[in-house]
């Protein structure tokens, strides 16, 4: 230990001694490390930049929703093979020939070509009887679709604990609902009420809050009567512009409190009356369920931590859920699982995504959020090599610079390591404290580095608006080049003093 | 037991097809406290002496008998210990590391001892060293703010402060003017006479060879004469040298 430590006192007291040529060795290092860290943080910035936009187009969402109602357009289209599959599941065609015996009278309410519907026997009770169903007669969502009673809470806490990737869930409940103002009961909404769980505005990105915030954990566990309303009730019941937090309404002749209203963060979306987001107001899932006295879900809303992963985990989700409902291969699923993938592709991509996207791609039409993540991330992996190409070569520049530096210093300091070897110093003394030198201002010159980074980087994100994020890896990288730097520069030189005879280095002049 | 025993040493340098012959054949002993100063012309060979007695350098043939131990033909590393362990130099120029505080100067040596010291060991030691020599108000100066005298009697202090037996001083007042000369010359013989050490002083000065107690002259890679002599001790009145600091400054 103090073999080293003395090392370095001697390594230091050298460097305290030549400094000017210690801070100009450094600065090679130190604009070398800066370039690194802040293309790697450009790079990063870039790759969070994508993910974001991608996560808030939805990319990354999957919505189970209670109930099977799917539409087949030809009769023998599906098979047993489709069972499972994500936005397709279908039954089997003798189990809906058996339970559906009415085909084709849906053509006497819609007067459109004859419709096949095909459903889990389970959906709606008027499908075993010899009339039209209620989806026949009304349409899927008038008929009700999502409110059969097969999905629970367990559903959507056992896809919160066991699906690895998942990264939110939130179950819901979802009705019609007419809200009245306690203090003013001539004010009223009639609106989507949507019961849910805390985590809906992390998966909601757009959201944002202009009074008051979303309910907590907390307020869910404990049934609380809290309400948050959209943007579009809280202007029609309270006015433009006023803070309604605090205030009481009436929903089911319970009085609940506002807590928060929710708006649109994107210029994008602004809300308009009728929308399923802000024409709407959210309670706790628990409060719903107890009030009702239901134990049902409408639906789970599952995000995934990488829009990559999406497909996978609807899969996964598929055959979980088919196992605990106890579904048989040849039964279909009694619930169905949607990623908003392609529902959002047509309206919720960027025009410079689907720009970049469009140069990459041969077919707009086939191509999925998932494909274009892939895609993208790609192409910025590319960009991430090409600048810490750049960053690499400036390194290597600032090294070499190092290393010229320190043969510069080699000569001058003959005298020195002359007089050192004459006090007893040996050969590899001298080689060590030029190596120590070297990695010591490699090390402190790529420190240097990093703070300058951290700032450069920050004032582009100021100044240019860029996205940028330095990671904690890139900043250990840098370093650590840095000092590996110091040693390989250093290894000659630090060769070429210890290789002196004392006595010419003595007489050098 | 003597200090040094030179046993017809030669030293033959190759330059080319000619050999050049710097000592051709030296015998000598040099016992314990004894103040030997070596004379000679430039190009006698008392350079390459002094190189080879401070193991600086190895002899071409012959023995060098160092305390006893044939140190001849040691490798490198191991006269780089005995040079940082017996042997204390005093150079012509000084050679201080410039920038760099008296007492970090002299805490040179200690950075290369075996085992390594501690650093309170090494600043307690060379701060001790520069009190004997009366400069511990100088220890944090660095060279440029000290005087010739006060810079040699550092580089002496750098010397002692490994504790050797031996002290190899190379033109030491070649430097200095001659009243600083006279107090450096003091200053050795004064050690001398209270610690016992051995010193063997080059010059080619004849009053400066007086002061030592035994004078030899080299000519030619060759001793051509050895003989004792009473030291001068004239000069100023240095009694209580190195207490005085007002007399060295």
């Amino acid at each position: 230990m103090n073999g080293f430590a003395h090392l370095f006192a001697i390594a230091f007291q050298a460097l305290k001694r030549n400094r000017v040529q210690t801070t100009l060795a450094m600065l090679g290092v130190t604009v070398g490390v800066c370039a690194l860290v802040t293309s790697m943080a450009l790079a990063k910035g870039a790759q969070e930049s994508i993910r974001e936009q991608l996560l808030a187009a939805g990319a990354n969402m999957i919505v189970v929703t209670a109930g099977n109602y799917q539409i087949q357009r030809a009769e023998g289209v599906s098979s047993p093979a489709d069972h499972g599959s994500i936005e397709s599941s279908t039954v089997n065609p003798s189990i809906a020939e058996n339970s559906h015996r009415v085909l084709g009278r849906a053509s006497l309410i819609d007067g459109a070509a004859p419709r096949f519907m095909k459903a889990h026997f389970e959906d709606d009770p008027m499908a075993i009887h010899d009339h039209p169903t209620a989806s026949d007669r009304l349409g899927d969502s008038m008929a009700g679709l999502g409110s059969a009673a097969t999905l629970t809470l367990e559903d959507a806490e056992t896809i919160r604990s066991t699906i690895s990737g998942v990264q939110f869930v939130a179950s819901g409940v979802h009705e019609n609902a007419r809200i009245t103002v306690v203090s003013d009961e001539t004010k009223q909404w009639f609106t989507r009420l949507h019961g849910t769980e805390s985590e809906l505005p992390v998966i909601r990105r757009g959201w944002t809050f202009p009074y008051g915030e979303f309910f907590s954990r907390r307020q869910v566990l404990n049934k609380e009567q809290v309400m948050v309303l959209g943007r579009v009730v809280a202007d029609r019941l309270f006015g433009q512009g006023i803070n309604p937090l605090g205030q009481e309404v009436l929903l089911w002749n319970q009085s609940f409190e506002v807590v928060g209203v929710v708006g649109s963060r994107s210029w994008a979306s602004q809300p308009v009356a009728g929308d399923d987001q802000f024409d709407a107001v959210y309670v706790p899932v628990s409060t719903v369920h107890s009030l009702l006295n239901l134990s049902k879900l409408n639906t789970i809303t599952v995000t995934t931590k990488s829009a990559g992963e999406t497909t996978n985990i609807a899969q996964v989700i598929v055959n979980l859920l088919r196992q605990r409902h106890g579904i048989s291969d040849q039964m279909p699923d009694d619930f169905i699982v949607k990623s908003q993938a392609q529902e959002l592709l047509g309206d919720g991509l960027s025009p410079d995504l689907a720009r970049i996207v469009a140069g990459n791609l041969a077919t707009m039409d086939t191509l999925t959020l998932e494909q274009l993540s892939k895609s993208l991330q790609r192409a910025n992996h590319t960009m991430l090599i090409l600048l810490a190409g750049v960053a690499g070569v400036s390194l290597l520049v600032g090294g070499i610079g190092v290393m010229n530096l320190l043969l510069l210093s080699v000569t001058e300091r003959t005298r020195e390591v002359g007089l050192r070897m004459a006090l007893g110093a040996r050969s590899s003394d001298i080689a060590s404290q030029f190596i120590i030198e070297a990695v010591f201002l490699s090390f402190l010159g790529g420190l240097l580095g990093t703070v300058i980074a951290v700032f450069v980087t920050m004032s582009l994100e100021g100044v240019f608006q860029w996205s940028t994020e330095i990671s904690f890896a890139s900043i250990v990288i840098a370093i650590i080049v840095a000092a590996l730097l110091g040693v390989a520069a250093s290894v000659y030189p630090a060769r070429r003093a210890a290789e002196l005879e004392p006595i010419s280095a003595l007489q050098h002049e | 037991m003597s200090v040094i025993s030179l046993q017809d040493v030669k030293k033959i340098y190759e330059l080319g097809d000619n050999s050049v012959h710097a000592l051709s054949g030296v015998s000598l002993d040099i016992e314990a406290g004894e103040f030997v100063t070596i004379t000679g012309a430039s190009g006698s060979g008392k350079s390459t002496m002094m190189h080879i007695l401070g193991c600086l350098d190895r002899p071409t043939a012959g023995r060098y008998l160092l305390n006893g131990k044939d140190v001849s033909n040691l490798p490198k590393e191991e006269l780089a210990a005995i040079r940082n362990k017996q042997i204390g130099f005093v150079f012509q120029g000084f050679n201080l590391l410039p920038r760099t505080t008296a007492a970090e100067n002299v805490e040179v040596p200690l950075l290369y001892s075996r085992p390594p010291m501690t650093t309170s060991e090494r600043k307690s030691r060379a701060l001790e060293a520069l009190e004997a020599l009366g400069l511990s108000d100088r220890a944090e100066h660095h060279p440029s703010q000290l005087s010739g005298g006060q810079q040699q009697r550092v580089a002496i202090a750098r010397a002692l402060v490994n504790r050797p037996s031996l002290i190899l001083a190379d033109e030491p007042t070649g430097n200095l003017d001659s009243k600083t000369s006279i107090e450096v010359m003091r200053l050795l013989q004064d050690l001398r006479e209270r610690s016992g050490i051995t010193i063997i002083l080059i010059t080619h000065e004849a009053e400066i060879a007086a002061y030592g107690t035994r004078i030899i002259s080299v000519k030619d890679g060759l001793i051509v004469s050895d003989t004792p002599n009473t030291p001068v001790t004239s000069g100023l009145n240095l009694e209580g040298v190195p207490a005085t600091e007002s007399a060295l400054a």
